[in-house]
This record gives structure tokens, sequence and C-alpha cells, in this order.
């Protein structure tokens, strides 16, 4: 090797034109650049010393890990902290001071009934405890009310959780370091969906309970009215975990087919909004609510009016309708999701 | 090389020329351009589709008077028998009676039996109209008292009340004589009033609202943010360029890709609806005049929102998160201008004057479409036609709902220029600010 | 008033007329900071013509200077020049400046070509005049086999290069790259040294920041040396040494018997360290240089001492960074 090194340096060195401070001009300069020389090398020293033949191999030493490695149950709960605990603390995944923000507006503003049931408690006022107190349609409007929670407050909360979520970490090429463990892709992204959704049901169902919670508490509510309003609160539930489960689907979807931070957040609403206001334009022109089988909220709506029991206000076709079509609508959501993040390039885009 | 004199202007619209033309090849790389372009297209090709479908059946239609119903079941429908004069609700008194004794009557005949023959324009005052063209109130066996009902010495005829409350309110009043225009076409009413209507609506939410807001929402945001946050700005920035200039030609950018997409949409729009719409001519001509200013509304409302969100993009990291409740403002604003047009709070929305410009088209268009909705709500005064008993025709209420007045107190032309101007005023507005933010804006 | 629609033929006359007696970069106590960080504190410098290395480390305020000459941030305190007119409020004197970001995002949807003529136009130039302008520039760095390809096919060395050809494309008269050569392979190295030595060569103000001393050291004697926002040293690198000279100097000696060698060096009263750094070296540490290598072959004779090399280590600009950003330690 080292021979032919030497017979390749008095080559270049010949011509006083490639030395480092000649005028270097069109044709030899590329001649010099593209040359046979490495480059790096500084010239003038190469020219006064003879290269070297010495060299050394280091010993290499490997040592396997001998470690147990955590379950695997165990090491996706660190996933799902490091996302939850970004919430609350700085050191875990920064969700950034906007979106906390918002989230602790939302979650205030969710309270507006804990704190209207507590008042018409206290000052004893039947009027506005008919108004604010647990009912069917209060507890229906509680998490599916559109005006002002799924217009202002969930769909906003969920497109600024899902808007970075995974495009962020390929953004930022953070997911390799995920990949980079014993984690599966399948993991990854269930832990990614779990994280997402519980944040939001700290804030649906978590107010949810305290205004049922208040009601018992402020009004002295015996075991008789919790036996009679229970299945109904259950039926809340559910209908918010549907709608939790629905809006993160779609959203994670969106997160995972795009690059940016912006496009998921602004397509989710665009979704729950845009088709809900063209719904709302076919319905009332034309008298046909077909087209509100395309729009998430108002299928949310439907299956929850029918397992809350309030008065429908779909009346054209079955609630089963809606299910069936947030049913393909989450397939597919998660369809998206699961294939394209099985054949996601973890690269730093 | 031909040496062409050079002037301030030559120089800036070679930049402008240059970062125009960028940023378009820089949206048709995207994905997100064309995702969100096919989207918008679907969702109103969806609405339009639903349209065709509901032109194409038949409204059915409805006995507003009841006259074809045979009450006494002698086989005469109660209008035959009324026109006759015999008892509608006795089957010994029927026209077979008569010498020579008549037949009856298809039942069919007594539906739709009397439109509406209106031919006066909405104006302050009491007006007089109507004539009865089945004969069921001229009928020669009614005293003169039964053929004025209405007390206004003419016989036979339609009472029509407008006044206005002190606060410009205005309010209707029909007082008709029995059996004058009682049994309108709800065919010929209601498909009439469901193509204006949907016009309306398209044009209003779909278009002004929807797209208007959502073009920009998607495309205008990041227009300066994005190549801050992805460094690509310093490209840019070192040239002898100022930075609102950046911002102005960035904004011309995008309309250059989001203005083309409104006119072939609003194109598609005009002539689906110009074709498949109501009335005997082939082409509904006079509606391009709404088209077109749908069009134009939506294109003056997408530069303002770029405007303003590209400078809420320059503002802040998360400029996205502050556009997302002024959309939601806009889109109350939307909502409040089909109700109360005249309300002060408009002033301070873009989509209100936005929408003022297609309100000011409809009227400029359709000018007795006051009178229009008039006739539906009224509805012949029958017995009612739907559920909740009320007699107005279908059709007419999303009409009414649809339509508004431009709230200036101005006439429409008028009423078009003024928001135009206000809306470039508030584009140069945000223009102003976004370049002045980004002009004091650090780029690391 | 006629819009240039067609976009064709040549730009004539500049909208901006410069100040011909102003230095092509004038800092005057500028600072900047953030918050209670001195980024940079009182800068004042003046360049003009040559290639200038801006040297310093990670942090040291490399950055933060470029960013203010090329007006993306604003200075806290002091002014700033560029051609006699302040960029932050001006931005026409970029008429005559071509800038190389750091950045290593581009626009990879672009060909080079087009990215260099896009960016071109932005000059005033035309469409025409744009495109040729940007052939000539990517045949200046060696590119215009691979004009028409996407930057995003391109590697990083190539890149780098497309940068240069964009800030040369409207024949600059100052030029400022901020770590060029940062994460080139060698061949990309010498080929952008190259491009940088011959536009000092051409009378240009080239400004190169680095924090590989070697780099600089091959393109360009003449530097500057930031540490921790403040000005180090400024000058000739050769005459920067000579000025250090209460600063220790060391020389190494390559012999055959170490040992004996530094028993005679230690009587020389210069020299106040010898140590052994391993195989057959000595270094000897000394206030005065000159005083030692007057002496040494002297000593290196009358004893007999087989002697293979002698070399100054320190005469770089990594021993230089040493001695100045510890304060004088070694």
């Amino acid at each position: 090797m080292t021979e032919e090194f030497e017979q390749t340096i008095p080559e270049v060195l010949t011509e006083p034109d490639h030395e480092p401070e000649a005028p270097v001009t069109g044709k030899v300069r590329l001649e010099a650049a593209w040359g046979s020389t490495e480059g790096d090398e500084d010239l003038s020293v190469t020219e006064n010393t003879a290269p070297r033949n010495e060299g050394h191999v280091f010993k290499q030493q490997y040592k396997p890990w001998n470690g147990q490695l955590n379950p695997r149950w165990m090491r996706n709960w660190a996933i799902l902290r490091h996302h939850l605990l970004g919430i609350f603390k700085k050191g875990h995944r920064p969700w950034g001071v906007p979106i906390r923000l918002f989230l602790l507006v939302v979650f205030v503003a969710s309270l507006t009934d804990v704190a209207m049931v507590i008042v018409s408690g206290l000052i004893g006022d039947s009027g506005l405890h008919s108004v604010w107190g647990v009912s069917r349609d209060n507890l229906y409007g509680h998490v599916l009310g559109f005006l002002p929670r799924n217009m202002l407050y969930y769909p906003v909360v969920a497109a600024l959780l899902v808007g970075g979520v995974i495009s962020e970490d390929r953004q930022h090429g953070t997911s390799a370091m995920y990949f980079s463990r014993p984690i599966t892709r399948f993991d990854y992204v269930s832990m990614k969906f779990i994280s997402v959704a519980v944040i939001q049901a700290l804030i649906i169902l978590v107010t949810l309970g305290l205004y049922y919670f208040a009601e018992i508490v402020s009004m002295g509510r015996g075991w008789a009215w919790i036996l009679d309003t229970f299945p109904m609160f259950l039926a809340t539930v559910i209908s918010g975990v549907l709608l939790i489960f629905t809006y993160t689907s779609i959203g994670l979807a969106l997160s995972s087919v795009s690059k940016g931070k912006f496009f998921p957040g602004i397509a989710l609403l665009s979704i729950v909004l845009g088709t809900k206001v063209l719904a709302f334009i076919v319905s009332n022109l034309f008298d046909r609510e077909i087209l509100y089988l395309l729009s998430p909220y108002d299928c949310l709506a439907h299956v929850g009016q029918a397992i809350i029991g309030t008065q429908p206000t779909y009346d054209q076709y079955s609630w089963t309708w809606s299910l069936a079509s947030l049913a393909a609508m989450n397939a597919l959501a998660l369809f998206t999701l699961s294939s394209r993040v099985s054949s996601m390039e973890v690269t730093r885009e | 090389m031909a040496t062409k004199p050079d002037t301030v202007f030559r120089s800036l619209d070679r930049k402008a020329a240059a970062i125009v033309e960028f940023t378009l090849r820089q949206y048709r790389t995207r994905t997100s351009t064309w995702v969100v372009l096919g989207v918008g297209f679907t969702a109103l090709a969806l609405i339009f589709m639903i349209y065709i479908d509901v032109m194409g059946s038949e409204f059915e239609s409805v006995d507003n008077d009841g006259d074809s119903f045979d009450y006494d079941g002698d086989g005469y429908p109660t209008g035959q028998e009324l026109r006759l004069g015999t008892d509608p609700f006795s089957d010994e008194s029927h026209p077979g009676m008569f010498n020579p004794p008549i037949n009856p009557e298809p039942a069919s005949n007594y539906i739709n039996e009397d439109g509406f023959d209106w031919d006066v324009t909405a104006s302050i005052g009491e007006q007089t109209t109507g004539y009865d063209n089945d004969g069921d109130c001229l009928n020669s066996d009614k005293t003169a008292s039964q053929k004025d009902t209405n007390d206004n010495g003419i016989p036979c005829d339609i009472i029509i009340q407008i006044t206005t409350s002190p606060t410009g309110q205005m309010s209707f009043n029909v007082i008709a004589d029995d059996g004058v225009d009682e049994d309108p076409d709800e065919d010929a009413y209601s498909r009439e009033a469901t193509h204006i209507a949907f016009v309306l609506a398209i044009g209003k939410l779909g278009f002004v609202l929807l797209l208007g807001i959502f073009l920009p929402l998607f495309m205008a945001t990041g227009l300066i943010r994005e190549e801050m946050t992805s460094g690509t700005m310093h490209f840019m920035i070192a040239k002898p360029i100022a930075r609102s200039e950046i911002f102005l030609y960035r904004v011309l950018g995008y309309l250059g890709i989001v203005w083309p997409y409104i006119i072939v949409l609003g194109i598609l729009g005009a002539l689906v609806s110009g074709f498949v719409g109501s009335g005997d001519e082939f082409f509904r001509f006079a509606d391009l005049g709404v088209w077109l200013a749908i069009i134009f509304a939506t294109m003056m409302a997408t530069l303002v929102y770029g405007m303003m969100f590209n400078a809420l993009g320059v503002l802040w990291k998360y400029g996205i998160i502050l556009a997302i409740p002024f959309a939601a403002w806009e889109l109350g604003m939307a909502l409040l201008s089909m109700g109360v047009p005249d309300a002060t709070i408009l002033r301070f929305s873009v989509i209100g004057w936005a929408l003022m410009i297609v309100d000011s088209a409809a009227m400029l268009v359709w000018p007795s479409l006051d009178m229009f909705i008039l006739m539906g709500d009224w509805g012949g005064g029958g017995t009612g036609s739907d559920i909740f008993g009320s007699s107005s025709l279908r059709g007419s209420v999303p009409l009414s709902f649809f339509t508004s007045k431009p709230g200036l107190g101005l006439s429409a032309f008028a009423s078009t220029i003024v928001a135009t101007l206000v809306l470039l005023v508030q584009a140069v507005v945000f223009w102003f600010i976004g370049g002045v933010l980004f002009k004091g804006k650090e780029i690391q | 008033m006629i819009p240039d629609f067609d976009q064709q033929g040549k730009a004539q006359t500049k909208e901006w007329t410069p100040d011909v007696q102003a230095p092509a970069i004038l800092l005057e106590n500028v600072s900047k900071s953030y918050g209670r960080i001195f980024a940079l504190s009182n800068i004042t410098l003046a360049l003009n013509g040559g290639v200038t290395g801006i040297l310093g480390m990670n942090g040291a305020g490399k950055s933060t200077l470029f960013n203010i000459l090329m007006g993306k941030i604003k200075v806290s305190q002091g002014s700033v020049k560029l051609f006699g007119t302040n960029p932050w409020k001006n931005p026409a004197p970029y008429a005559r400046v071509g800038f190389v970001p750091e950045h290593e995002k581009m626009y990879d949807w672009m060909t080079a070509h087009g990215f260099v003529s896009t960016f071109a136009r932005l000059n005033g130039l035309t469409r025409d005049e744009a495109g040729i302008e940007a052939d000539r520039v990517l045949d200046f760095v060696g590119l215009t086999d691979v004009a028409y390809k996407k930057i995003g096919q391109f590697s990083k060395g190539m890149r780098q290069r497309v940068k240069i050809a964009h800030a040369l494309v409207n024949d600059p008269e100052l030029i400022i790259l901020d770590e060029p050569l940062q994460g080139c392979d060698p061949l990309a190295r010498t080929t952008i040294m190259n491009v940088i030595r011959e536009l000092g060569k051409m009378g240009r103000t080239v400004l190169v920041s680095s924090h590989i001393l070697q780099e600089i050291e091959r393109i360009t004697e003449q530097i500057v040396i930031l540490h921790q926002g403040r000005l180090l040293a400024l000058g000739n690198l050769h005459s920067i040494r000579e000025r250090l000279d209460q600063i220790p100097h060391r020389i190494s000696i390559e012999s055959e018997n170490p040992k004996a060698l530094a028993k005679d060096i230690i009587d020389i009263d210069e020299v106040f360290g010898i140590s052994f750094p391993g195989g057959q070296n000595v270094s000897i540490q000394t206030h005065n240089l000159g005083a030692i290598h007057s002496r040494l072959p002297k000593i290196i004779v009358d004893n007999n001492h087989k002697v293979s090399s002698i070399d100054n280590p320190d005469d770089d600009l990594a021993s230089i960074l040493g001695y100045l950003t510890s304060g004088g330690r070694v």
C-alpha cells in the first residue's frame, strides 16, 4: 500500500500549478480537485517527510451484554410513561408549552358543568340544578355536545396531540432511537396511540367522572339514585371512549402519512368539522341525512344518542348505520396507520 | 441579448416572478397540496351529486287547501263541489244530482290548481295582488262579502302588508280572500327555491367558508414559517430583497395555485347548477352573476386569510393554534350573517364582508327573492303540509335561512364595492402586520 | 412602468448605489446578547479584500457574527455596516454579497440549475441572464455534469458546492461561507478550498468560518479568532504567533538518545521544561524560541547527537487557539 502511495505523490508535485497556493483556474484547478491525491493531506508536509510505514492494530474486545431484558410490557410502559409525564413535567417527551396550555384551558372549560352543579348544590337553587344537574341530556352534552365541546375543545385537543406525535419523531430522527432498541413497531405505535388516548381521556372522561361525582356529593345523592343513573353514566363513558378512539385513530393515521407538524392537526380538524358542515348543508337544503354517515362526529353523536337514550336528532336511518360507519372509519384509519408504520423508513426526513 | 431600460418596477417584478414561480413549483412537489385540493373537490362534488339527484326527482305535490279530498264520500272532490255550489260535507248534495248530472272529476285536478300570480315587489306599505285561477272565489254563488273576506273592497285578492320596525327589521303579513292562490304548485316552487337555496348555501358555506378558510389554513400557514423552521429561509433573506416583499410574493405564489382552483371549481359549479337547475330555459344564465360573486368572494377570502395565517405563522411557531380559534370565530360569524346580516360584530370579521358580496349579487340577480320567500312561507295559507302544521312550502325555510340582505343598508352594487374595498384593506393590513413581524424576526 | 413579463434581456442599472469608500464589512463595538448571555461582545472589525478565516470553537460566536452580517439577527449594541449600509434595516447591500449558510437543508426537489438560477433572479436578474449565470457558476464549482439533477440526489460535498455556486451567481464582492467544509469528504474539501482560494485571488473579500484549524490554515493566513463571543486575535497567522512570545513554545526533537540530549539541553537558561512524549522524542518548552533555535545546533553538533528531525508543533492554529483560550496556561 505504501508503495502505491509513494508513486502517486510525486506525480502531483511535479506540476507546480497544483500546489495549494498556486492560482487555481478552470481546468487545472479541477484536475487538482479531482486528481489522484486524496485531497485532505497537507501537501507541503508530504513533500518533506517520507510516509511512515508503521501501523497499529488495536486489540478489540467485545463483551456481550448478559443482563436480563425486561419484559415487553415494562419496555412499553417506559414509552407510555415518557409520553404521559411529558404533559406534566420536564425531562419527558416535550409537548410544547402552547399545547399544554391549551390542554389546561380545555380541562378547566370542561369543568363548567361540575362548577355549576356544585354552585347549585350550595345555594340550593333547583332551577339552576335542573339546567346543569346530571341528566341524560347533560351527560350526552358533556361528551358529545357540538357547541362548544366538539367544535372548539375535543377535536382541537386531538388535533394538537396527534399533530407531531409520529411525524415529529420522523422529522427529528428520534424514531430511529426507538427502533434501535428491542421494541417492535407495533408496540411503538400502540403506545403512542394509548398515550394520546389517555391524555384525551384525562380531559373528557375524568371531567365526566368529576361531574357525576360532584352531583352525588353536592346534592347528597343516595344509592338509589346511583343505581338509577349509573347505566346512563356508563353509556356516556362508552360513547366517550368511542369518541376518543375514533379521533385518535384518524389523527394518528394522518400523522403517520405526513411529514409536517401542521398537516395532521389541520387535516383532523377539517375532517371532523368539514364533514359536519357539509352534512349540515345537505340535510338542511335537501332534507337528506345520508352525508352524516361520512362525518365522524355525527356518527358518534348518533350512536351516543342511541346508547345514552336521548332524543335522536337523526331520524332518517338507524343508529346501527352510524355504528357501522364508525367501524369502517376506524378500520380504514388503523389499516393506514399500521401499513404506514410497518413500511416506514427509519430515517431523518 | 437586447438591453432593456431598467426601472425599479422591472427589477421588482423580476424578483416577484422568481418567488411566485418558486412557490408554485414548491407546492407542486408536495403531496399534501394535491390531497387538499383533491379532497376539496371531492367534498363539493359529493354535494353536487346530491343536488343533481334532488333536482332530478319529483317534488311531491301537496293539496295545500285540502279540496281534493272527498269528505262526504259521494265521489266528488270537495273542490268540485265547492265550485258547483253543493255541500261538500253531505253525500245528499253533490253535482250528480244536477240535471243533467255532472261526472266527478279526478282528485288530482284539485291539487296545485291555483298557483301564485303575485306581480308586486317587496316595498313598504300595503299592496294588493293575486288572481283566483280556479274560480273558487270568483264563483258567482258567493256573496260580495264572501268574496272579500279581507275587507279591502276588492273581491278575490291578496293583501300584502310590509312594515318596518324602528330597528329596520321588515315584517310581512299576508291576508288573502278565501280561495285565492290557495293551492300552489309544489314542484315548481320547491324546485326553484331549492335551487336558489343550494346556490347560496354552497356558495356561502361550501366555497366562501370551507374553501375560504381551510385552503389558507392548509397552504398559507407555513409559507414563511416552514422555511424558517427547516432552515431554507436563509437562502431567500440573503438576497437584496425586503422581507415584506418576500412575504407578499410568497402569498402571491399561494394565490397562484388557490385562485385558479377556485375559479375552476366555481365554473364547474355554475355549469352544473345552470344545466340541472329548475326553469324552462336550457341554461340559467342569470345565475352566472351569483356564481361570479361566489368565485370573487372566495378569492378575496382566501387572499385575506392567506395574508393573516401567513402572518400568524411568522408571529409564532405554533401559529396554527392562533389560526384555529380564529377559524372557529369566522364559522360563528358566517352563521350569524345568515340570521342577522346587519349585526355590527360582523364588521370585525372577514367572512361577514365576503358573504356580503354574495348577498349583494343575489339581490341583483334575484330582485324578487323576498316576495318569493314570502310566497313559500305563506304557502297558500292552507292547513299545512308538514308535521308541524306549518303551511309553508318545502324549500322556503332553507331558502330564507341562506338568504340575507347585505347589512349596510346600501344598494347591492354599492355594498359589493364597499365590501371589496374593506377586504382589500384587510389584506393590506395583514400584509403590513406580517411584513413588520417578519422584518423584526431574528432568524437563527 | 411596464412589468417585465417576458423576462429577457439584461438588467441594466442597480437600484442601490454603494458607498465606494466604505469597507466591505465594518463592525463597531458590536454586541449581541440573549438575556444575560453574550453571544458576541464588543467586536470591532473592518475587513476588505482577501480571504479571512474566522476561527473559534463551537459556540464561539462565529454563526452569530454571520447572522448579524446577513441581517438575520439584530445587534444589541454597536453598528454593523456592509458596504456602508446597515443590513438589518436595508437588504440592498446583499446585491454585492454571496452567502453560504451552514444549514444542511436545501430544496431537494429542485435541480442544481433551477436552484441557482431561481435565487439569482432574486438579485434582479432576468430569467435568461440567471440561466446563463447559473451555468457559469456551476461550471466554476465543477457541477456542470449534474446541473439538471435533483439536489436531493446529491452528496454532501455536491450540495455544499451548489450552495457556493448559488452564492457566487451575482458575482459578489463579499462572500461569506459558514462552515463550508463541514462534513465533506476530502475530495469535495479540496475542491471547495481551491474555489475559496481562487476567489481570494480574484480580489474578492471572502469570509470563511471553521472550527477545524488545518482547513483554515490551508486556505488563508489572515485570521480572526473568536472565543466566547470575544475577539481574541486578528491578523496574520504568523505575526500573531510572534506576538505571543511570553507564551511557552514547544520544540520537539527526534533523536537516537533522547535522554542524553535532554541532559545537555537543560543547561540552556531559556528552557523551562523537558518532557518525553514517547519513542525517541524530546519535547522542550521555552519562552524564547529564537534563543533556543540559535543555540540548539551548536549543542547538537558539539555533543554529537544524532537528530532525525526538529519540529515546532505549536506553530499552527490549534496551539494558538489553545494558548489564547486557556488564558496563557498550557
